[in-house]
């Protein structure tokens, strides 16, 4: 009886987060639950009193079958795990899932469009050569030419620039806006690193407080072996603290200060 | 505890899930795979055309087909056409022969120059017997500076052999275009 009211606790709980929220997805996130009662427990019974009248607003969800892994899209990720680079792709991935979905933190995709806009430019004069040369062959589309090549070449040196010192190896940005609407956004950003051939992922979060633009920094090396099982999928259940961990101790900090 | 079901569509027996990747990408992720794609062919089509404007010449580099003994089959030369060097004889220049598409490699045998520096020229094969008037156009018996593409001014050895074997066998060069194409659009870039 007691499995029976923590399971009703459970999709009550999402019903009431949900509908609680503001947002009118409902149907969204019922797996997710599962992590975040774990922790609160036995303030789950009260909960059911308190939360189970928004189901009228909601319609109630389903009854859907208990997952306690943590998934993206539903879906467990699984990669060949000797390639290096579908590794590191799916710990970012993750990730940054982590901190968008639990944090509810705002993507900001200034760096990601910055670097999309120089390439499209390049692509863009890389165009205007091909056709002008096909309009009026070689020796009158020589001006045109050269200058199209040559501001694709400086194209090229300033996405290079840009991919390294701008961007470096930084795949999320993301902004925390401030409850009170006063103060600017606070900017978490996420870089990660991991060697060819080497087993140690480097994952390093940094925090930018939007009040007083101090930046903070946490990171840590783990072996990848600690969160892909043998098969090669990832085990949200071991890299999931860990990102919680380094969240949290950034933001201790700021509360201490 | 039920896990949900595989993740997206194998080949059944191989187990190969090629569109893993794409799968996965949201809209700018896969805007910059295209992206990717687009400048490694811009890339390739700006060093060609520069290359066309630093040495004049509409073909800088030509794949060799019959020049022995000075160059064989299969040879990458490499060409410039500057309208002030003159064409003297015993020089290999590459020319097109109005009708014809593929230019040849021949060596200049004889040479007519009028003051204000219009040229007449004649060009024969060191592997062949005669002169290449056979070659030309009907009724044209020289060759003038506007048929040059270009005179040689160095070469690489057996390079151009991938070149041949690409224009003799097309579906070979599609095929192999076609699966560089695939590899850079679907694999994911780190």
């Amino acid at each position: 009886m007691a499995a029976a009211a923590v399971q009703g606790g459970r999709s009550g709980g999402s019903g009431g987060c949900s509908g609680a929220g503001g947002a009118s997805n409902c149907g969204t996130g019922s797996g997710r639950s599962g992590l975040l009662d774990k922790r609160q427990g036995l303030t789950v019974l009260p909960r059911l009193i308190v939360n189970s009248w928004p189901q009228v607003i909601c319609p109630p969800q389903p009854p859907k079958v208990l997952e306690l892994q943590w998934k993206i899209d539903d879906k467990p990720v699984k990669i060949d795990k000797w390639d290096g680079s579908a590794v590191k792709n799916s710990l970012d991935d993750s990730a940054k899932k982590v901190l968008l979905e639990k944090y509810k933190y705002v993507e900001n995709f200034g760096l990601i469009d910055g670097r999309l806009t120089i390439c499209t430019i390049s692509c863009f004069f890389a165009i205007v050569a091909l056709i002008w040369d096909y309009m009026h062959p070689f020796p009158e589309s020589k001006p045109v030419l050269a200058l199209c090549v040559i501001s694709y070449f400086v194209m090229m040196g300033i996405l290079t620039i840009y991919t390294s010192y701008k961007e470096k190896s930084i795949f999320l940005v993301a902004h925390r806006k401030d409850p009170t609407g006063m103060d600017p956004d606070d900017i978490w950003q996420l870089s990660s690193s991991l060697k060819r051939f080497d087993d140690k992922y480097t994952l390093k979060l940094t925090f930018i407080s939007g009040r007083t633009k101090q930046q903070r920094e946490a990171e840590f090396t783990k072996s990848i072996a600690k969160f892909f099982d043998h098969s090669g999928t990832l085990v949200m259940d071991a890299y999931e603290p860990e990102i919680s961990r380094l969240h949290d101790s950034l933001a201790i900090e700021r509360k201490i200060k | 505890m039920v896990r949900a079901g595989a993740v997206g569509a194998h080949l059944p027996a191989s187990g190969l899930d090629i569109f893993g990747d794409l799968k996965k990408m949201n809209k700018r992720q896969l805007y910059y795979q295209v992206l990717n794609f687009a400048m490694i062919v811009s890339s390739a089509l700006m060093i060609w055309k520069g290359l066309i404007v630093l040495t004049g010449s509409e073909s800088p580099i030509v794949v060799v087909l019959s020049m022995e003994p000075a160059f064989h089959r299969g040879d990458l030369l490499f060409l410039t056409n500057f309208r002030e060097d003159p064409i003297r004889a015993g020089e290999i220049v590459v020319f097109k022969v109005e009708g014809r598409d593929i230019p040849i490699v021949h060596r200049v045998i004889k040479v007519h120059e009028k003051d204000n520096g219009d040229i007449k020229f004649l060009t024969k094969g060191d592997n062949n017997e005669v002169d290449d008037r056979g070659l030309y156009k009907e009724g044209q018996n020289w060759l003038e500076k506007k048929d040059v593409v270009g005179r040689a001014r160095g070469f690489l050895p057996y390079v151009g052999m991938v070149t041949i074997i690409m224009n003799d066998y097309p579906k070979f060069k599609y095929a192999l275009l076609a699966v560089m194409g695939a590899y850079v659009l679907l694999k994911r870039e780190s």
